[in-house]
């Protein structure tokens, strides 16, 4: 791993090669907002914009997105200046009106000076309105989970994540990952009883043996035991009790 | 039919081509281009080869008939070409025909009234080499397109085609790439990436697999070269690719076309078969040893898709989204293996540069941007068409000379070159030269070469409302700028149109465009600012006027203008009170006819049936 | 109901590679004149890919459409050179006439109204292409009598 160095607002900063602007600088204590970045995705990031930071390299200066720009030898990036806090402010006013009712949202605005946005609120009712359309659900399931339930629909504003036709999928195994990396909890997963309700479908609950709290679906069982040829009798306990 | 495994064999092929044909065989080119179809032209081909049944004349042998490609000149279409002495027949229909068989392909004699006049002098022109729509032009893209049948292969090779692609396959790759180089041809579709680096660059990454793309996917609107191409010289653009491939070492080629193109799809197709069966596609291309094959693949209707990333995961099977990721896709494209990815007219350009040489297409144009371009001359333009010149013509040149002047006489308001990407540029500004670098400096582009004509009548304010809304329906979604700010934009920019614009609005869309310039994923957002900066540039009192005035100058914003009826023009022939779809125009017969704005919706019907120029817009 | 068996024969005119859905999607487009759940179905089984990805891809590419388009497709193009020689006039006018807005289908399922970006023909703009036939110079004042003779 070829190790270098790059300035980050003045600093000198340890990196490897091709390791994101953002983790570096995190690694080393300056804060840039984020969304739709998943270290664990690797698929995720340069949707939302709002980590865009200068880059300075080879006389160039550009506005990139910090989460999947890869450090090079000579670059420096400056993350505080006038240019980058115009623009995440344009982002983030663009985002506060388009889901009116996230906090997180209204927090990083709220850091760039706006309160209200100047633009006309998204009104609605299903999920596309608390959705940023950063894909990091679709691509969970697709490259952590495996199974690719939903995936990103339509063009343009109304992008948004879904099953077929919105209806109940059958190769969704309830786990649950996308509602855990959604930034904004766009996603419903509802649990009465022993019944997980997610994407429309109702997903039967195993039990722990030990506590008796119903904590993953059968089919997620199902899933792993399959792809994995772990015991089923593995999931018999919740991970508190194992 | 068995394939032509030697240059020699190719060599003597033609010669055989070519002693089967008598010299100087009178000929008649009947242009089939997309523009000239819509007017009736398989008709008039038709016609012809009736006629020739009847007359007893062998088709191709006794004299030649042929169906060709774009010519260009399609305001004036049907278009006919008489062989050999280039006679141009316009506005040819099918009782045209008889005569022109009779008396100028069995006589010598000109037809006066189907043959071009100069508006001014009056002067009639046979040849339409001579014509100013041609005169000016140097046909290099363009070179075969009009002259040969684009679904028969023999034609050409009888031009010279795919001995080039011989001569390449005995070249060093890197001789090849050093005469683009020498050429200084740069990417046509737009970008004006120096196509000998990018060539390079993908050549350098050590890999098993490359591949050469074609991109056929021209979505700006009002852009129609590459259709007019891939439809009329299918086989300029093949042996480009297979030369490129060989220069790059890349055995598996692409060539991605918008579905909006079925002529194009089609044609390319029965190209691509025809080159496979004379074994310049395939395994041991001309006997060098050099695979390489191509596939075709069709666009969905997705503008996005002429980004090459995007076009890239469209080729894959996928939704065709931009990457991203900032890689480069000359080290990681298409499979995330090295790619180059040309538009239609570079490929079309390549064999004839390796054939006369760099510096021969180096001679032509401009210090920064050689040789030529083909441009889509539309708009309020008497001469609509295709037209392929220097770099560095001037605006003006190509407009009042080549394009004839405005339509109408009206008034020169404005040109808007790049499409989408692309600016507004002002008649004042109209002597600067088109090339890849003047245009940009004042805020527009010359993009892929579409140049609209904008006269007193446009409104400056809806164009930029009409690109802003046509992005709108083209964002992949994938980006936030993108997304929500051209929508945002777009509220904007009806508001204004509507008479609802506030003084703070350019600001604001002066902002938005901030946003989608520095913070947009790919080129169709972070162009997506020109059209509306351009205009707020050069236009401002436009902008002002909707705003503040509530007025649209040019009569065009539906919100903002009256229809009205000019009592002393009107005839009362009760034509537009029957037409009127609201039924709001009322008169006597013979008595000046009155249209109640109340219940008006500004349709236009009544002013489109008017015969006596009566109804006023204001 | 959809036949499998021109699913599959559809299927069967391509290579066996990701590379061939969006044109087989096309050929469901042009078969069935819409892309049937049960083609994405079957084409997700045989080309084995998620059926969420062809699903997505039915809903990105506007040349495809997931509910049935009508008998007759009328297409106004809206490239620039029409938009300035009047589209939207001809658009308002076919919307009027035929009772419909713009990318939507008549009850009786005879006419489907789209817009299209540039077909190329814009010496003719503005231009309307009905099926596969196009007129050029169209006027808002003829444009319905145009379509008499698509039943």
């Amino acid at each position: 791993m070829e190790k270098l160095k790059v300035i980050i607002d003045g600093r000198e900063c340890e990196a490897i090669k091709d390791q994101c602007v953002l983790d570096v600088a995190r690694e080393n204590g300056i804060p840039i907002p984020a969304l739709c970045y998943n270290p664990e995705v690797k698929t995720s990031g340069g949707s939302c914009r709002v980590c865009l930071v200068e880059a300075h390299q080879g006389g160039w200066m550009r506005l990139v997105t910090s989460c999947n720009y890869p450090v090079r030898k000579g670059l420096e990036i400056k993350t505080n200046t006038d240019l980058v806090h115009k623009i995440r402010r344009g982002v983030l006013e663009l985002l506060r009106a388009r889901v009116p009712d996230s906090d997180v949202i209204k927090k990083l605005a709220l850091e760039e000076g706006i309160t209200e946005p100047r633009f006309k609120k998204d009104e609605g009712e299903d999920n596309r309105y608390k959705c940023i359309a950063c894909a990091l659900c679709a691509q969970v399931c697709e490259e952590v989970v495996g199974v690719s339930a939903i995936s990103m629909q339509n063009r343009g504003a109304d992008k948004q994540p879904g099953t077929p036709y919105h209806k109940p999928s059958n190769v969704c195994i309830g786990c649950g990952a996308c509602v855990y990396v959604c930034p904004t909890n766009a996603i419903s997963m509802k649990e009465t009883g022993d019944i997980r309700r997610i994407w429309s479908r109702d997903f039967k609950m195993a039990k722990c043996s030990m506590c008796s709290k119903p904590y993953i679906p059968e089919a997620q069982i199902d899933w792993i035991v399959k792809t994995t040829g772990k015991a089923r009798a593995f999931f018999d306990k919740c991970p508190d009790h194992r | 039919m068995e394939a032509i495994t030697s240059m020699e064999q190719l060599q003597r092929y033609r010669d055989r081509l070519q002693a089967r044909q008598k010299r100087d065989l009178a000929a008649v080119l009947v242009c089939c281009g997309t523009g000239c179809l819509a007017k009736g032209a398989l008709k008039v081909a038709d016609a012809f080869k009736a006629e020739f049944e009847s007359k007893r004349i062998k088709a191709n042998i006794d004299i030649g008939l042929k169906t060709t490609g774009c010519h260009g000149y399609c305001a004036n279409g049907p278009l006919v070409v008489l062989r050999p002495k280039d006679i141009l027949y316009h506005k040819v229909q099918p009782e045209d025909v008889p005569e022109i068989v009779e008396r100028s392909l069995k006589g010598s004699e000109v037809i006066e009234r189907l043959i071009y006049q100069d508006p001014d002098t009056k002067e009639s022109i046979a040849d339409f080499h001579q014509i100013p729509f041609y005169k000016y032009q140097v046909r290099i893209a363009l070179r075969n397109i009009g002259i040969i049948d684009p679904t028969e292969i023999d034609d050409y090779i009888l031009q010279g085609g795919y001995h080039t692609l011989a001569k390449a396959l005995r070249m060093n790759p890197d001789a090849i790439i050093a005469e683009i180089e020498a050429s200084g041809l740069r990417g046509r579709g737009g970008g004006g990436f120096p196509t000998a680096t990018k060539w390079k660059s993908a050549k350098a990454i050590q890999s098993d697999v490359r591949y050469v793309i074609c991109n056929g996917d021209e979505g700006d609107p009002g852009a129609f070269m590459d259709g007019a191409t891939m439809q009329g010289d299918p086989h300029a653009i093949i042996e480009g690719m297979i030369i490129g491939a060989y220069a790059i070492g890349s055995n598996q080629g692409y060539i991605y076309v918008r579905d909006e193109y079925p002529l194009a799809v089609k044609n390319l197709a029965i190209a691509v078969k025809a080159v496979r069966e004379k074994g310049f596609l395939g395994k041991d291309i001309l006997g060098s040893g050099f695979a390489f094959d191509i596939k075709i693949s069709r666009g969905g209707g997705a503008f996005v898709c002429g980004e090459s990333s995007a076009l890239m995961r469209s080729v894959e099977g996928k939704v065709g989204e931009p990457r991203a990721k900032y890689i480069r896709s000359v080290e990681k494209g298409l499979y995330d293996k090295p790619t180059v990815l040309n538009n239609v007219e570079t490929w079309a350009n390549v064999p004839i540069i390796i054939e006369k040489g760099g510096a021969w297409y180096a001679s032509y144009g401009t210090k920064g941007s050689k040789g030529t371009k083909v441009f889509s001359l539309v708009g309020k333009v008497n001469n609509t068409g295709l037209v392929e010149v220097p770099m560095g013509i001037s605006i003006r040149k190509l407009i009042e000379e080549i394009g004839g002047g405005v339509l109408s006489g009206k008034r020169f308001k404005a040109v808007q070159t790049g499409g989408p990407s692309g600016g507004c540029i002002p008649e004042r500004l109209s002597d600067l030269p088109i090339d890849f670098d003047s245009l940009t400096d004042v805020g527009s582009m010359m993009g892929s070469g579409g140049i609209i004509v904008m006269d007193e009548e446009t409104c400056m304010v809806d164009v930029a409302k009409y690109f802003i809304g046509f992005l709108v329906g083209e964002s992949c979604g994938k980006c936030t700028p993108c997304r929500d700010g051209l929508r945002r934009m777009l509220d904007v920019l009806i508001d204004i149109t509507e008479g609802r614009g506030k003084e703070t609005d350019v600001a604001v869309l002066e902002e938005l465009c901030d946003v989608l310039t520095w913070g947009a994923l790919c080129g169709l957002g972070t162009s997506a600012a020109n059209p509306v900066l351009s205009t707020i540039k050069y236009f401002r009192e436009e902008y002002d006027a909707h705003i503040k005035d509530k007025q649209c100058p040019a009569g065009v914003c539906k919100a903002l203008i009256t229809y009205s009826i000019d009592a002393e023009a009107c005839t009362g022939c009760t034509l537009c009170a029957k037409k009127c779809p609201q039924k709001c125009i009322t008169g006597e017969r013979k008595k000046a006819h009155v249209i109640d704005t109340e219940q008006c919706i500004k349709c236009g019907v009544c002013k489109d049936v008017c015969n006596f120029n009566a109804v006023r817009v204001a | 109901m959809i036949e499998v068996k021109k699913v599959d024969a559809i299927i069967n005119r391509y290579e066996k590679s990701e590379e061939s859905l969006l044109a087989i999607l096309q050929d469901f487009q042009r078969e069935f004149h819409y892309v049937p759940e049960e083609g994405m179905q079957r084409l997700s089984e045989v080309m084995n890919v998620s059926e969420s990805k062809i699903y997505a891809m039915g809903t990105f590419y506007k040349t495809l459409s997931l509910t049935p388009r009508g008998k007759h497709t009328i297409k106004v193009c809206t490239g620039t050179a029409c938009h300035l020689k009047g589209a939207n006039q001809i658009l308002e006018t076919l919307e009027r006439g035929l009772k419909i807005r713009r990318n939507s289908t008549t009850k009786n399922l005879n006419f489907t109204l789209e817009c299209v970006n540039c077909l190329g023909t814009c010496a003719m703009a503005p231009v309307v292409v009905v099926n596969e036939d196009y007129y050029g110079s169209v006027r808002p004042s003829k444009i319905m009598d145009v379509l008499k003779k698509y039943k």
